[in-house]
């Protein structure tokens, strides 16, 4: 059985690459990395845009990471099914992309904030999720500058109603998000963006917890059974 | 030394205590302030630290936050339920001598007043609160500095050079409009001057907006060629002044200049002697100390390449080699401190890039004024936003520091910035420009007029008029080409497509052009034309000064010169080919077709001028060291002694930084096994290699680890500079140690006043010949540093403040030690003897803003036996938990190690109350013992010569002391955390 496909994009400023790999390694998966420049997926079966400051984010986090060649690949790929994972940074470029709606501003403090975050997963049922069951608590490290997800009445309205929000903060909202949103998907299920970073709880050398393997775990279950 | 030595406490006498207090209750006696009179039993934590209402309980987030413009809030250093008999009397300038009448004493006498007539606890500022002192920055000030403010505020800036197409192209050229002005003939030009013919052939280019080569623009203000100060020029006129005055330099160091070249320089190649030979750049009144260093350095095998280079690089085993450096932004961070604390961490990191190594942490060592004071307010939230911003731009782990409050760095703020890298012990890189007809490639961002004010005076009084407008001299980060620039120096290094590479700090393309030659084949031919500029205004002068970030040179092999580029290209790497490396010993320039360098690169770079200045101790040393804290009245009871550990973890200086800390990405890479608040900072070593795509290699990570630890002490060092250099090493490597780490090498930075003052001077020999000597006795070699000169306000010199890193390394990662008591029902034990020391504790500074008598003894011998019991009972795997006892003693430790783990404990202490909980004796430690290793943990102690005493048990939600007092672990928090509240505004 060949191990499952998952592809890392590296962005200009991206930093996080290195860490989603190796947490994908963890979770079973062979890691491909990929160059936001070239204008081939790969073969891969699934993708994590990783954590880090693509371009800077000297303009709005992710605005131009979305024009990279490879998301020209990527969201018809996404749109047609593919498993899309957006951690930190990547989630502000799925928003970008309009892969998932709504937006990430910079955080209520105006501070970078690094925390351990408690978390409820509150959607078990995406691609990413599947290893968790809904309602259980996570620690996983919260680490951004523009982490407050923002979105429209309506479409808060509709993300609660459907059920599309993945995981939501706990105790503390750590960077003043509507609804204490952590996470979102889109309707299919498929593309889900993070705030905090589940590759730096995959190791209990390096981590608080090994809380966030579920994600990767989840998805090369599902590309195994697939 | 001034007359009124700046120090702790040495408040000027012009200035009653009140003005210190200024938004705190009345401080006359008997005027009984508002609020509680006496700490209740209340479970409520914060009504016992809680400063007097009402402003108290907000004080701490004024403090650091932005408070109403004009308000002073209250220290937050306040606890203002002083016990009643614990009364000092007001706290004076320690240089005056205390009144006999005024020692206080625990008669247990003392009025009623809950708290002392005049708080003592804050101490006065060097001068008076200086609405004065930053009258542009006070008030509403802090704002710009704010992280939604400043960090982002560039988009225009960085959106130029860095935005990629945003409408992709095939094969991703970006087909960008040039970055600069497209060269065009002005309306006055009078086109005399052709394009230079030595305008960079494209080939040699790289620029991701602009393909074509950017020959120089001539401007229409700027005056003809015939400005230009060429060496032919300065050989026909012998005698035209040059303003080398206003470039610092001194009339004979002129003298010499003209000696070495046989005519006088030329404007450019004063450019370039006055910064090469600037104290800065030269080290030449430290230089006839640091050789210590050198001359006692310990025989060890670990090192691999010594000072001299851009960092030193020593050997932690399985192939893989460590070089770390500490570097000082002291007065760029005073200045503009989010800039000036960014650009610090900037340029760190690229003196480790520079020798081959992936930069993996960062750590930093902060000192501010008092807590409380208004320009704290506007320098602490800058310094912390830029260090932040550009370390977690770059990807790079924060993993530890220090934040100290201390009035005399209220105008003097001491930014020092730490990089650790590793590579392969063959990948090892050097600043050496060897092998004519090697080409010279400068890459990265182009070169801008940043922190280039002292140019300025050239271009004024050789040019004309208009441009002599004032530039910049403070550099502006941009992190994001530098992120790009490590990726693309490590792929450059991977390839092997360099023969020697420098980085380019201070004085820019004059220092690595300089010292790339002199170490090198020994001459070097360079075309200023072809320096990519983002300002196409600059002179050659400036350019030659300019400290434009995010910058580096490279020696590369002709052959090799298309990949480099293609390489830069692909991270959209600006790269051009500047010169070429020749046989002729001599650094040549030219500028529009004309040579306008031509010295032998050795004399600008390694033989400036060497002084060895006068010194002597400072004038009121004796006194200061009479003024021992044997006077100062003690808690005598236990509820003043439970008081005083809540007060002690609520300072400034003790309480719990988070607030600094969770600006810091701690995480990124994935390899930080421990970082703040614990005792040294522990990273895994593993890297993945370039050549593989950054994928991480399939094997298990390596166990391989290092430990690292920064620390200082400004109070000790001003008591006795030689032991406060020692004891800063000691704690360091004590701190490294208490992981489980074997110490192997130290770094440093050197902070002090001006060395022309002879009492500065002594205590810079003293902290020098102090920590040479300790490092031979430790058997840890320096490998590197820094000196940063001229701290001080005005005659008022900072504390002395070396503050060393100490590197240890892991055998085994996996078996580090936490500061963390988390595991219920283990043995605590304090390693080490307990001596009665005061002199220049946080006691003695908190309670009564007294500094006076001696340092603790250092006894590196007891440093060494602890870290080797340690070390083995980590083999054993006989510790749960190891905290080193410094700043604040036991009471301290045992604080923040049950706020760490979340438990409690209960201990009996062996001695005298007082001097056990308070006192900060070296070579100690508290450690948690496994269940059945305290008998195995004795012997080792006994065979090392360790005293091991039995304190308690591991448990519980409170501090107990047995027979004394108990605090719920609910209330320390609060008082840790209280002061600087870890999400303020």
């Amino acid at each position: 059985m060949n191990a499952a496909r998952v592809g890392v994009i590296t962005f200009p400023g991206s930093l996080d690459d290195i860490d989603a790999m190796r947490a994908l390694r963890l979770a079973g998966a062979e890691p491909v990395a990929l160059w936001h420049a070239d204008h081939d997926l790969r073969g891969i079966d699934a993708v994590v845009l990783p954590g880090g400051f693509s371009y800077g984010d000297y303009l709005r986090a992710g605005a131009i990471a979305r024009f990279a060649p490879l998301m020209e690949q990527l969201v018809p790929a996404a749109r047609a099914g593919l498993p899309v994972l957006g951690i930190c940074n990547g989630f502000q470029v799925l928003c970008e992309s309009h892969l998932l709606p709504g937006a990430l501003l910079p955080n209520a403090s105006r501070h970078f904030v690094c925390r351990d975050q408690r978390l409820r997963i509150d959607n078990a049922d995406t691609v990413w999720t599947a290893d968790y069951s809904a309602g259980q608590e996570l620690v996983i490290p919260v680490k951004n500058m523009d982490g407050r997800y923002v979105a429209d009445e309506e479409t808060l309205t509709e993300l609660e109603a459907a059920g599309r929000v993945v995981a939501r903060y706990l105790d503390l909202n750590p960077n003043g998000s509507l609804n204490d949103i952590a996470g979102i998907t889109n309707e299919a299920g498929n593309v889900v963006g993070l705030m905090p970073h589940p590759e730096h709880a995959a190791e209990s050398l390096t981590g608080p917890s090994t809380d966030g393997l579920g994600f990767f775990t989840s998805i090369v279950k599902r590309l195994v059974t697939t | 030394m001034s007359e009124q030595p700046p120090n702790e406490h040495g408040g000027s006498p012009d200035h009653g205590p009140d003005q210190h207090v200024a938004g705190r209750p009345p401080a006359a006696p008997g005027a009984e302030p508002p609020g509680p009179v006496a700490i209740p039993e209340s479970p409520s934590p914060a009504a016992g630290l809680v400063a007097p209402p009402p402003a108290a309980p907000q004080a701490p987030a004024a403090g650091l936050g932005a408070p109403p413009a004009g308000v002073r809030p209250a220290p937050p250093t306040a606890p203002s339920d002083l016990p009643p008999s614990y009364s000092p009397a007001p706290h004076r300038p320690a240089a005056e001598p205390w009144p006999e009448a005024g020692a206080p004493e625990f008669s247990g006498t003392a009025p009623q007043p809950s708290r002392p007539a005049v708080p003592p606890e804050a101490p006065p500022a060097a001068e008076p609160w200086p609405e004065a002192g930053a009258p542009e920055f006070s008030g509403t000030a802090a704002q710009p500095y704010t992280p939604a403010a400043a960090p982002r505020p560039q988009a225009g800036y960085e959106a130029q050079s860095y935005v990629p197409a945003a409408e992709p192209q095939a094969g991703y050229e970006p087909p960008r409009a040039p970055e600069q002005p497209a060269p065009q003939a002005p309306a006055e030009w009078d086109g005399t001057i052709p394009v230079p013919a030595t305008a960079a052939p494209a080939d040699s280019v790289y620029h991701p907006q602009a393909p074509e080569p950017v020959p120089p623009v001539p401007r229409p203000a700027e005056p003809p060629a015939t400005a230009t100060d060429t060496v032919d020029g300065a050989r026909n006129t012998p005698d035209r002044p040059l303003p080398y005055v206003e470039l610092g330099m001194k009339d004979d160091e002129y003298e010499r200049v003209k000696q070495i070249l046989g005519r006088r320089p030329t404007s450019a190649e004063l450019a370039i002697y006055s910064v090469m030979w600037s104290e800065h750049c030269s080290y030449k009144s430290s230089k006839v100390h640091l050789r210590q260093f050198a001359d006692k350095a310990p025989q060890t095998d670990a090192l691999l390449v010594g000072m001299g280079e851009n960092a030193g690089v020593v050997d932690v085993g399985q192939g893989w080699a460590v070089t770390f450096k500490v570097e000082s932004h002291n007065h760029p961070s005073y200045v503009e401190p989010y800039q000036g604390a960014a650009t610090g961490v900037g340029g760190i990191v690229r003196d480790i890039i520079s020798m081959g190594a992936r930069p993996v942490a960062v750590m930093d060592s902060l000192r501010f004024g008092p807590a409380d004071a208004p320009d704290t307010n506007r320098v602490l939230p800058g310094v912390v936003a830029g260090i932040g911003g550009y370390g977690n731009s770059l990807g790079l782990p924060n993993i530890g520091g220090e934040v100290v409050f201390d009035p005399c760095y209220l105008q003097n703020p001491l930014v020092n910035a730490l990089c650790v890298g590793v590579l392969k012990h063959e990948d090892i890189k050097r600043a050496t420009a060897p092998g004519p007809g090697n080409q010279v490639i400068l890459f990265g961002a182009g070169t801008g007029p940043d922190g280039i004010g002292g140019a300025s005076v050239l271009a004024s009084a050789t040019f004309d008029e208009a441009s002599a407008q004032k530039r910049p001299s403070v550099q502006v980060g941009d992190p994001f080409m530098e992120k790009l620039l490590i990726e693309c120096c490590l792929e450059l290094f991977a390839e092997d497509l360099v023969v020697g590479i420098q980085d380019l700090g201070a004085a820019g393309v004059s220092c690595a052009t300089t010292e790339l030659a002199a170490a090198g084949t020994g001459g070097m031919h360079v075309d200023l034309d072809r320096v990519p500029l983002r300002d196409p205004t600059l002179r050659p002068e400036e350019i030659l000064m300019s400290e434009s970030q995010e910058r580096m040179m490279a020696v590369v092999e002709p052959d090799r010169v298309a990949r480099f580029l293609e390489i830069c290209a692909r991270w959209e790497v600006p790269a051009t080919v500047i010169g070429e490396v020749t046989d002729t010993g001599r650094l040549v320039m030219t500028w529009r077709g004309e040579v306008i360098v031509d010295i032998p690169p050795g004399t600008a770079a390694d033989e400036g001028p060497v002084y060895e200045r006068p010194y002597a101790p400072p004038a009121d040393l004796e006194q200061i060291r009479a003024d021992t804290p044997g006077r100062l009245a003690r808690p005598s009871n236990a509820d003043e002694l439970r008081r005083t550990v809540l007060w002690l973890a609520g300072s400034p200086n003790l309480a719990s930084k988070t607030w600094v800390t969770s600006q810091y990405d701690r995480y990124v890479r994935g390899n930080t096994v421990l970082a703040m608040p614990e005792d040294a900072g522990v990273l895994r070593i593993t890297e993945p290699s370039a050549a593989t795509g950054g994928v991480p290699p399939e094997a298990v990570e390596s166990s391989l680890g290092i430990a690292l630890s920064l620390d200082g002490n400004g109070r000790y060092a001003r008591l006795d500079p030689y032991a406060g250099a020692q004891l800063a090493l000691s704690e360091a490597y004590r701190n490294v140690a208490v992981t489980g780490a074997r110490p192997l090498a130290v770094t440093n930075c050197l902070n002090f006043g001006s060395p022309e003052d002879p009492g500065v001077m002594w205590q810079f020999a003293q902290a020098v010949e102090g920590l040479a000597d300790a490092c031979l006795r430790l058997g840890i070699p320096v490998t590197g540093g820094n000196v940063s000169f001229y701290n001080q306000t005005g005659s008022a010199a900072i504390n002395p403040t070396p503050v060393i890193g100490v590197l240890g390394v892991h055998d085994d990662v996996r078996r580090r030690l936490s500061m963390a008591f988390a595991a219920e029902n283990t043995t605590l034990v304090l390693l080490g003897q307990t001596r009665e020391e005061f002199g220049g504790s946080e006691w003695a500074h908190v309670v009564y803003g007294h500094l006076g008598g001696l340092p603790p003894l250092v006894d590196l011998q007891a440093e060494a036996a602890l870290a080797s019991v340690i070390s083995s009972a980590v083999l054993d795997g006989l510790l749960a938990a190891a905290h080193d006892l410094s700043d604040g003693g036991l009471s301290q430790a045992l604080v923040e190690s049950c706020l760490r783990g979340g438990l409690g404990c209960r201990v009996t202490l062996p001695g005298d109350p007082f001097t056990t909980l308070f006192s900060e004796s070296v070579a100690r430690a508290v450690v948690a013992v496994r269940p059945g290793g305290e008998s195995r943990l004795a012997a080792l102690c006994e065979a090392a010569g360790v005293q091991a005493t039995q304190l308690g048990v591991i448990g519980g939600d409170s501090l107990t002391v047995e027979g004394l007092f108990s605090i719920p672990l609910s209330e320390l928090r609060e008082a840790h955390e209280h002061l600087i509240p870890s999400y303020a505004g």
